[in-house]
């Protein structure tokens, strides 16, 4: 076909394009892959008393730092989407619950005894959690990943990181409806490795995944 | 571009049809002399152009949104080709590189750039450096002398210069 063919069909199908329709994409992937997340937190492990969970602060630490990881992924994947966009502030916002939660383990260790340390520190599945956070984080991926390639990643890489890290953190706050340890010092030990993992997987995995 | 989003098609077409002569200049340059395949590369770029256009932030400039597209769909074709050819990343202004700036498409850009000069000096940078006036010319033109122009201009380039590199970072 000619060069101005092309360009008098594709003209022709001109339809108006709604602003915002990058986010609402990528929302709906965190909806949906969120929901298969929950599916695999309360279909696999056993049962858990939500309501009584609720009341503690430490479940809303837990919820909350995987979920405001997830808005910084979030952000960060609305950039890596859209070509030769500047970062702006995502990466900011991205790096922000990480210095939070950090500072609340210190305090911990300031506030705690040295010999309760270590089990603050690995509390009871130390070994679990990142596992956890890494298979709780697959389906949202996958949403993520399907919506990414309808938009238009051109640095697969950081698409993918940015991916992982928004799967991480939707996961981790999924998975942390479940879990059970009250300590910051062990979210920001094991969920963080959970999450980072996800976000080094992504970047892994974006250059074969998320091409168009 | 705007105008295609909002879709009117006859500006939406006009854009594409601007692009394209961009994105053979820029192809050209890169795929060697007589290359069978730079029609159908501008071809699948425009198509791309097309088809992710809800993917440009309209509060961004154009050029760069359309540079790593063009970059992106160039790789592409190198990696399916089988050429193992680096593809440096340039600034976003080769893809014009091969064209008169004065054409629509970097028109929004540039305008936005000289909007944070002060409208005198902008003025001084569009007839120097746009529409290539010489330094008397535009001396006249301003009631300013040559040197003041000299200084002025050079000012707003280093100011641009900087706005830009502040801008992609």
């Amino acid at each position: 076909m000619k060069t101005d063919e092309l360009i008098a069909v594709l003209s022709a199908g001109a339809a108006p394009v709604a602003p915002g329709v990058v986010r609402r994409r990528l929302l709906l992937a965190c909806l949906i892959g969120g929901l298969g997340a929950a599916a695999l937190v309360f279909g696999l492990l056993p049962y858990r008393d939500l309501i009584t969970a609720a009341a503690t602060w430490s479940f809303w630490m837990k919820v909350g730092y995987g979920a405001l990881l997830g808005v910084g992924g979030f952000l960060l994947a609305d950039r890596a989407a859209r070509p030769g966009a500047p970062l702006g502030a995502a990466p900011y916002i991205a790096a922000a619950p990480v210095a939070l939660i950090v500072a609340m383990a210190v305090y911990d260790l300031v506030k705690l005894p040295v010999s309760a340390w270590h089990g603050a520190w690995m509390g009871q599945s130390a070994g679990f959690c990142p596992i956890a956070v890494l298979v709780t984080a697959v389906p949202v991926f996958i949403a993520v990943a399907v919506a990414m390639r309808r938009l238009a990643p051109t640095r697969l890489r950081f698409a993918g990181a940015a991916a992982g890290l928004l799967a991480g953190g939707v996961g981790a706050a999924v998975y942390a409806l479940w879990c059970r340890e009250p300590s910051a010092m062990f979210v920001a030990s094991w969920y963080t490795l959970g999450i980072a993992a996800c976000a080094g997987i992504g970047a892994l995995l974006g250059p074969r995944v998320l091409r168009w | 571009m705007l105008r295609g989003l909002a879709g009117e098609a006859k500006a939406h077409g006009e854009m594409l049809t601007a692009m394209s002569r961009y994105l053979r200049g820029y192809f050209g340059k890169r795929l060697g002399p007589g290359a069978a395949d730079l029609e159908d590369l501008v071809q699948d770029t425009l198509l791309a152009i097309h088809l992710k256009r809800e993917t440009y932030d309209t509060a961004q400039p154009f050029t760069p949104w359309a540079y790593m597209l063009a970059r992106y769909k160039l790789l592409d074709h190198f990696r399916r080709t089988g050429a193992h050819r680096a593809v440096p990343l340039e600034d976003a202004g080769e893809l014009l590189a091969s064209d008169n700036p004065e054409e629509g498409a970097v028109r929004r850009d540039l305008n936005r750039l000289l909007s944070a000069l002060p409208p005198r000096q902008s003025q001084l940078m569009q007839d120097v450096k746009i529409t290539g006036l010489s330094m008397e010319e535009a001396a006249a033109k301003s009631g300013m002398s040559v040197s003041a122009v000299k200084v002025s201009v050079h000012r707003g380039l280093k100011t641009l210069a900087k706005r830009v590199r502040d801008e992609d970072r």
